[in-house]
């Protein structure tokens, strides 16, 4: 059995999203494995390069001399629409590759109960949501005369729901893309695996036990899965449910703003109607809280701030359900870590994990972690400080799925990707040789210089820069 | 003829949920006393909602796109009533019960500082650009301002934001599923919300997160007070003390804050928050015993702020439990063994007297610590050292036991202030620099001039004029003590600014591994005078002490490489508070620092805001999401999201 080379291919999305494609050759054989493909919008332009990326995957897959070899696997990690955008928008190319094996999280796997039942809380909210986002233009224009100037809440909030490519849809349009994404993969695989941790697999389309895969996420406690801040002793469930409680108040409360939408329970709550007066009245356009000087102190609005939270939450949520997979060259004794957007409930629980054969263990795959994909485009919750720390291989490398010219990074008071201090520490434990899908670098790890590619020494040779995508190669 | 001095009003004295259970709907109800104040504007019109000098309640109901008609507590009907009868689905009631607990409270803050308060002013900003501080006379409360199990002091809009929520349709505790529950209608509410924008007027610097205790001092701080002015309730107590066996080592509801709205969350098992014990899994009550690591463990802020509010509680049972072994004594025939069931109505009096005068020392001590604390970066250590010294002041020749619970409850809880060497007393009450007779003569000056101005202050009962002469006051103080008190001294002076924490000379900070990252391009880094109050305080042997307290800082801004190619501007304080003491001829009497040049304490920030020091926490803490990172100010919005 000669030594695995594994080339990994991030591509340039073209903004924040994630899409890597992976070789494994071992002698003549090869598994190709894809890893989400996927970006943050839907709009036209953002299907044109998700159908490129395609095209060029499909090229990257061609045999000579033959049709495009099937991948032997490909995983959608999480329900976000910048991982699965593309196998909605490309979904014909896909067809046209093929799949021999599709991989998802347990939380995907329609047969398992907790999972249900989970998706079902979750589908709950994310319907709130958006009956929320489709109530909210009715609010903008329910005179509000305080706001005049400022950008509307309704904005503000459609902006946040973007996250599950929800902003335009409205409460009666089609599934959201992300949730599309699944299903297609479920069609188009041949085999359709549901991971949860503690499995170990063998790779396919290789020799068995030349390359072993570790399931170490998504977590099955619920207070890891649901929580970023774990520890605080409150159930998922009761979690999801308090959100949903929250969404509910929220949707009747939107409705008194569209005259003939307004909840029957909206006549009585809070209080009986006796006591309401309307805002329009005489004697409050002339109370002090209307007074211009007043201006600063009024709230007409903050209550609209339970929809960002909530948005946020569910957020962060769906990210934490990331499908994370530690890829296991077994005779080079080299770990690839693919961690999906995973946030910290999820990889504190790692070392939960009851693994099947005592000799594994999370700190010794860790040690060998040559390779990181760093989680959720760098942001600060995302990576475990405690793990990186233990990510101690001198050949250590990562890659980075961001793009600095996305709009959530731009806009003022954005999105802090990558975040600095995770940024400063991945640089201390890669010695520099981190590689952007912007290919945006500062002085001290740019590839292009002299002195940094003296910091990836030897490992220098394996980097292959095109426009498409970044690669690059872990020899076995 | 005589004048109004007291406005009675009804309210809870727990949660509105509390009056639907048979063992305590008796007690539930109270009727409050709070200083009178008209409730009229000068036209002599009646100000309904109600409006005050202090407090404005505004009863908008943005959700549901409404609002709710004022109370009038002038009204003849109202006011001959001891107010409206508490009314879970009376608006006007909510309004006057956040009124109430507001006044309440402030009324405790008012006594035991010995001064009128002054909210903390409001910065205007035209274009971004920082313009000037308005005086604020009245903090707006909104009783129903939005959906949701929180309530929050907005600093920006000088406001107390209160929500309400339909409780979850689970069936848990005594929560009615679907039911409205107000936080407006939690007097603990009130109370901790109305106590973050008091201490915002006192030390307006805590809201900058500089080390981890930061915001958990402001969320314990509130919890203390809120817990403690329950116990002055004696009604209250003396019920639940008989229930309890007269021990506060069984489940009261004394310790819990925030019941009704704990319960009716779709995750709660009880309380929001609880001091002295709480349910474990299977449900049992546990009393929550000191635990050493917690301090040193706990970084999320409520959490740690519940260790401060632990601390407190020992302490006061340490208290309460001294005192009152003689009782158990008598009571017992010398066997300190109760029998089975109820106490005698008598002890339990006696007892509840003994528990409510110990906690309004405790709450007194508890305020006048903030006097006695450094205006920036406070951790547990300093506001302990604090404490001791506010009892020292307000108890000189009394018993210790005070002090001595005190400082054995935060050994047991693990704080240790730092930079001192002992915990007995004398090493914990803070002290005064040694001076040279030159910079003492310099200080003299100083008193001298506060003396006079200082006085004048005192007699004037308009607040916005007290705001404003503190102003000028403040701007003359700093001229003398620039432009004057700096070309007597000559060399001296640079001396003298260093034992109040403040630095002229260049200012140098390194890292840890040597390297300069800091070096203040200006000669001289300007000063700030922050505060300048006099105090008129009774202490417990009846003297009265006057003092001035007066709050100098400096900051400078350092850039610091964040490793990305890119700086982030960390901003950087220290200062003193200073206090003059009339009973010393306004001599110095303490200087409490956190000095500018500490480049150990830069470190230490620095490493708290950007958290270089990784694998303390569990995650990299500048936020995706947010301003500008850690050097953002405390959110309560946020910090109350559950």
């Amino acid at each position: 059995m000669a030594k695995i080379d594994v080339n990994i291919k991030m591509y340039r999305v073209g903004e924040l999203g994630d899409c890597f494609l992976i070789h494994f050759t071992d002698g003549t054989a090869t598994s190709s494995v894809l890893i989400d493909c996927g970006s943050f919008r839907n709009g036209g332009p953002s299907v044109e390069r998700m159908k490129a990326v395609a095209a060029d995957i499909k090229t990257q897959q061609k045999m000579a001399g033959g049709g495009p070899a099937p991948f032997d696997v490909v995983v959608g990690t999480h329900q976000h629409n910048d991982h699965l955008s593309g196998f909605v928008h490309a979904k014909d190319i896909f067809a046209e590759i093929g799949m021999k094996e599709v991989w998802l999280s347990w939380l995907d796997d329609p047969n398992d109960e907790k999972a249900t039942l989970i998706a079902k809380g979750q589908r709950k909210l994310v319907d709130k949501l958006q009956k929320i986002s489709a109530l909210l233009p009715a609010m903008a224009t329910a005179g509000l005369t305080n706001t005049v100037g400022e950008p509307s809440a309704a904005d503000h909030i459609n902006d946040v729901l973007g996250f599950y490519g929800l902003a335009a849809a409205t409460a009666d349009s089609s599934p959201a893309v992300p949730q599309d994404g699944i299903n297609n993969l479920k069609s188009l695989g041949k085999k359709v695996s549901y991971l949860s941790p503690g499995q170990i697999l063998d790779l396919p389309g290789l020799a068995p036990g030349a390359v072993k895969v570790y399931v170490l996420g998504p977590p099955r406690d619920n207070d890891l899965l649901f929580d970023i801040n774990p520890g605080k002793g409150e159930s998922y469930e009761s979690k999801l449910t308090a959100a949903a409680n929250v969404a509910d108040g929220l949707h009747s409360a939107l409705t008194n703003f569209d005259d003939g939408q307004t909840l029957a329970e909206e006549g009585f709550f809070p209080f009986d109607k006796k006591f309401t007066r309307s805002l329009t009245d005489d004697e409050f356009m002339n109370s002090a809280y209307k007074k211009k000087e007043n201006h600063w102190k009024t709230i007409d609005q903050e209550w609209l701030d339970q929809a960002e939270q909530l948005a946020l939450y569910l957020d962060t949520y769906t990210n934490n359900s990331s499908l994370v997979l530690a890829f296991e060259l077994v005779e080079s004794k080299k770990v690839l870590l693919f961690v999906g957007d995973a946030q910290t409930g999820n990889w504190l629980s790692w070392k939960t994990i009851q693994w099947n054969n005592p000799a594994i263990s999370l700190d010794s795959l860790l040690q060998k972690t040559v390779f990181y994909k760093v989680g959720h485009h760098a942001s600060h919750n995302a990576t475990l400080p405690e793990y990186l720390e233990k990510m101690t291989n001198p050949d250590l490398a990562a890659m980075i799925s961001v793009d600095n010219s996305d709009p959530n990074i731009t806009k003022p008071n954005g999105w802090k990707m990558p975040a600095a201090n995770l940024y400063k520490h991945l640089k201390q434990q890669t010695n520099f040789r981190i590689l952007r899908m912007d290919g945006k670098y500062e002085p001290d790890c740019d590839p292009k210089l002299p002195e940094v590619q003296k910091k990836w020494g030897s490992l220098f040779a394996n980097i292959d820069d095109k426009a498409a995508f970044v690669s690059y190669t872990v020899k076995g | 003829m005589p004048t109004q001095v007291y406005r009675f009003l009804r309210g809870y004295t727990l949660d509105p949920g509390f009056s639907t259970q048979l063992d305590t709907m008796t007690i539930n109800d109270t009727v409050y006393r709070v200083r009178w104040e008209d409730l009229q504007d000068e036209n002599q019109k009646d100000t309904p909602g109600p409006v005050g000098e202090y407090f404005e309640v505004i009863d908008i109901d943005p959700p549901s796109n409404c609002y709710y008609a004022p109370v009038n507590l002038n009204a003849i009907e109202v006011l001959s009533q001891n107010g409206l009868k508490p009314s879970e689905g009376n608006p006007q009631f909510h309004q006057q019960f956040v009124y109430t607990i507001a006044m309440k409270t402030l009324m405790h803050f008012e006594q035991s500082l010995g001064r009128k308060l002054i909210w903390a002013p409001r910065a205007v900003y035209e274009n971004d650009k920082f313009v000037r501080n308005e005086y604020v006379g009245k903090i707006r409360l909104y009783p129903h301002a939005f959906r949701a199990a929180n309530a929050y002091y907005h600093r920006d809009k000088k406001a107390i934001l209160f929500g309400y929520f339909k409780a979850s349709l689970q069936i848990q505790g005594t929560n009615f599923p679907g039911g409205a529950v107000f936080s407006c209608l939690s007097p603990d509410i009130i109370a901790h919300e109305v106590t973050h924008s008091l201490l915002d007027s006192i030390h307006p610097r805590y809201m900058e997160d500089t080390n981890r205790d930061v915001a958990a001092f402001h969320e314990g701080f509130a919890d203390i007070i809120a817990l403690l002015q329950r116990f002055t309730i004696t009604d209250l107590v003396v019920k639940q003390l008989s229930n309890a066996q007269g021990s506060l080592d069984h489940f009261t509801v004394l310790g819990e804050l925030a019941t009704q709205l704990g319960s009716a969350l779709a995750n709660g098992r009880g309380a929001l928050r609880s001091a002295i014990g709480q349910r474990n899994d299977d449900g049992q009550w546990e009393r929550r015993k000191p635990d050493a690591t917690l301090y040193q463990s706990k970084a999320e802020c409520h959490e740690r702020g519940s260790v401060l509010v632990a601390t407190f509680f020992d302490a006061l049972i340490k208290v309460y439990n001294y005192r009152t072994a003689d009782l158990f004594r008598i009571a017992t025939n010398g066997t300190g063994v109760l029998p089975q069931g109820a106490i005698h109505p008598d002890l339990a009096q006696r007892l509840a007297e003994e528990i409510c005068h110990i906690a309004e020392h405790l709450l007194n001590v508890a305020i006048r610590a903030l006097d006695y604390c450094p205006p920036v970066d406070i951790n547990y250590g300093d506001y302990l050292r604090a404490l001791i010294t506010a009892d020292i002041e307000f108890a000189k020749s009394d018993e210790k036991i005070y002090r001595v619970a005190l400082i054995d409850a935060f050994r047991s809880w693990g704080i240790f202030p730092g930079n001192v060497t002992t915990l007995s007393e004398e090493s914990l009450q803070w002290s005064a620099p040694d001076l040279s007779e030159k910079q003492e003569k310099a200080m003299d000056a100083l008193a001298a001039f506060l003396k006079t101005r200082v006085r004048d202050l005192n007699s004037i009962s308009n607040r916005h004029e007290v705001w404003q002469k503190s102003q000028d006051i403040q701007r003359d103080l700093h001229h003398l003590m620039v432009n004057e008190k700096s070309a007597v001294l000559g060399d001296e002076w640079g001396d003298l600014l260093d034992k109040l924490g403040l630095g002229t000379k260049s200012i140098v900070f390194k890292d840890h591994t040597g390297t300069v990252i800091y070096k203040n391009p200006k000669v001289d880094t300007p000063i700030e005078i922050h505060k300048v109050r006099p105090a008129y305080r009774v202490g417990n042997d009846g003297l009265v002490l006057e003092q001035v307290i007066v709050t100098i800082t400096q900051s400078i801004t350092v850039e610091v490489d964040q490793g990305n190619g890119q700086t982030q501007p960390v901003k950087f304080r220290g200062g003193s508070t200073i206090i003059f003491d009339s009973s010393k001829d306004f001599k110095l009497s303490y200087v409490i620092t956190k000095h500018i040049g500490s480049n150990a304490r830069f470190l230490a920030q620095l490493a708290y805001q950007l958290n270089s020091t990784a694998g303390q926490d569990a995650s990299f803490t500048d936020s995706m999401y947010g301003n500008n990172t850690g050097f953002e100010n405390i959110n309560f919005a946020h910090l109350h999201f559950h």
